[in-house]
């Protein structure tokens, strides 16, 4: 079984994706082999109300919960944040987060940041940062968006040991305290694979001798990427049969109580 | 000359990690796998070490950009062995490689000791690394010196340049008349942003590639990595209309639709696979690609030699 953690549906502001429907995405899942995905609303990207892109995404994987996990995006600093917790939590059945402190503009370690991550921890919801959306050097001229520092995550995790986080689309962790060995930091977050290496540098194999393997996740980044780069570091991937699959699917289903 | 042969993988390669089998593998897990996985069997079997592979060979996969690591480095030599290892693991039978300073403008002692440690690395890797000739434009002659004696009479297989000069300044045009002269490609770093790159203030972009090639129509120019150069779709449209000009499907970005768009609006036939380093990511572009096996193969390396073959003796 393979589960993505890192995928997306709907629109995005920069650039046209394919495959960002329920159908088109499962289609595509199938054609590589792909379980389960954990999705969320690209559009809630750069929409103002995320909340209005929570609701399409709910509406999009109604049909299919079987296999689309939905993830709920919500801007702390927005009217009404806590309404769309509990309406994104309660009514539509989202199990976890997805946080944009750069793209919504508000600092990790704010208060009211602070505040979504508690009340999501005391909901049991788990909570995954994308570090970046896109490569920055192809960034439109309407903005400049840069990569969330290691450090501040290092401080989130730090302040909220009993939360759980997934962190997405990142790499550099092996620099940073969060992909030592013994680092002192809580054990409360995984790490997804999509821009990590696998050979040469091999950052994958160096955080399953820090992290352990049951700390790391499959995610691919579709629609955005293409799924296949991700597939291809398992393949070549230099590690037990029993890490790997901790890495396609074991890890996800303990982390996100499947 | 003929394109030198291709000597067995390394036999430090992982056991259970074998070009064979990562691509019966691929084919198991990826639709999209399949096509590479045809590639090999479109090709025929993997070449036997030794085995002959002229500019004829069908299904070779050719990384058109890759890199020697700069002996400042102290740990050059293992990182050269795992690029070779890692194509071994890919399934990447040859790569062409430039050695670049680490800091520029390059200096002439600068690329001058570059393209002695290309050439060294042919030797460690033979038939497994093809050089590049990297010179910085602005030593005129000895620029040009260099390309006679690296190209001309070692086996080097193309020109790369860097961000010295953009390409469509005077000085790089001699360069670009002894590529035609020779034959050769050249591999031209590029990137659009749609900002100034400051540390790159004559940074070359898919446009200027355009227009160089509309200006010498016989020359072959390779615009570096459209997945790690800025805005791909805004250098895939630059480079339409310039059918002398390749895109190298190098870079770390995956962004779906790269190779398929460039296929779109450029064509197969002027598309060449390519890494930079980033080795799964190469190899997951094409495979994800929405594009037939043949056009596969095209990317993967058919048209990498087509290009290759078009050198004067």
């Amino acid at each position: 079984m393979i589960i993505d953690v890192n995928a997306y549906l709907g629109h995005f502001a920069f650039r046209r994706l394919r495959h960002n429907t329920a159908a088109s995405l499962l289609a595509l899942m199938d054609s590589r082999k792909i379980d389960k995905a954990v999705v969320s609303s690209a559009a809630a990207i750069t929409y103002r109300n995320a909340q209005a892109g929570n609701e399409e995404l709910a509406e999009e994987v109604k049909s299919h919960r079987d296999r689309l996990i939905p993830f709920a995006v919500i801007n702390p600093f927005y009217a009404g944040w806590q309404d769309d917790l509990k309406i994104c939590h309660e009514e539509f059945g989202m199990t976890g987060l997805r946080l944009y402190p750069k793209w919504h503009n508000y600092s990790l370690s704010s208060p009211s940041c602070r505040e979504l991550v508690t009340a999501a921890t005391e909901r049991g919801m788990v909570i995954s940062i994308p570090i970046r959306v896109e490569d920055n050097r192809e960034r439109s001229w309407l903005l400049n968006i840069p990569d969330i520092p290691l450090e501040e995550i290092v401080e989130l995790v730090k302040a909220h040991p009993k939360s759980r986080f997934i962190l997405l689309n990142g790499l550099g962790y092996t620099g940073s305290p969060l992909g030592r060995k013994d680092n002192g930091l809580p054990t409360n977050y995984t790490v997804e694979i999509s821009r990590l290496s696998a050979v040469l540098a091999n950052e994958i194999g160096q955080l399953i001798t820090n992290l352990g393997a049951e700390r790391m996740m499959f995610g691919t980044g579709m629609p955005f990427n293409y799924p296949d780069p991700a597939l291809v570091k398992l393949e070549v991937l230099d590690a037990t049969e029993p890490d790997k699959d901790k890495i396609r699917c074991r890890s996800a289903v303990t982390w996100l109580r499947l | 000359m003929s394109i030198p042969q291709m000597t067995s993988s390394s036999p430090e390669s992982p056991p259970g990690i074998t070009r064979r089998t990562l691509l019966k593998g691929s084919a198991a897990v990826a639709l999209g796998a399949v096509a590479l996985s045809s590639v090999r069997g479109v090709a025929g079997e993997e070449a036997a070490p030794g085995a002959s592979s002229g500019p004829q060979a069908k299904g070779k996969v050719i990384d058109c950009h890759a890199h020697l690591t700069h002996h400042s480095r102290s740990n050059w030599e293992a990182d050269d062995r795992k690029l070779i290892e890692a194509a071994d693991k890919l399934g990447i039978e040859q790569l062409c490689c430039s050695t670049l300073t680490p800091r520029w403008p390059a200096s002439l002692e600068g690329f001058r000791e570059c393209n002695q440690w290309t050439v060294e690395g042919m030797r460690r890797f033979p038939g497994r690394v093809l050089g590049y000739c990297y010179v910085n434009p602005g030593y005129g002659r000895e620029s040009l010196e260099e390309i006679r004696r690296y190209v001309g009479d070692r086996g080097f297989i193309g020109i790369k340049l860097y961000n010295e000069y953009t390409c469509t300044e005077p000085v790089v045009f001699p360069v670009v008349e002894l590529a035609i002269e020779l034959g050769v490609p050249i591999l031209h770093h590029a990137s659009h942003s749609h900002y100034f790159v400051e540390e790159q203030p004559r940074l070359t972009d898919g446009g200027h590639l355009a227009e160089l090639a509309r200006r010498y129509p016989e020359a072959m120019l390779i615009c570096a990595h459209i997945s790690g150069g800025g805005d791909w779709e805004w250098t895939i449209k630059a480079a339409r209309h310039a059918p002398n000009l390749m895109l190298d499907t190098s870079g770390s970005v995956t962004d779906a639709n790269t190779v398929d768009m460039a296929a779109a609006i450029v064509g197969v036939d002027r598309l060449v696979f390519g890494c930079d380093s980033s080795m799964t990511a190469g190899i997951g572009k094409i495979r994800g690609a929405d594009l037939s096996t043949q056009d596969k193969e095209k990317i993967l390396g058919g048209n990498m030699m087509r290009l290759l073959g078009r050198r004067k003796a």
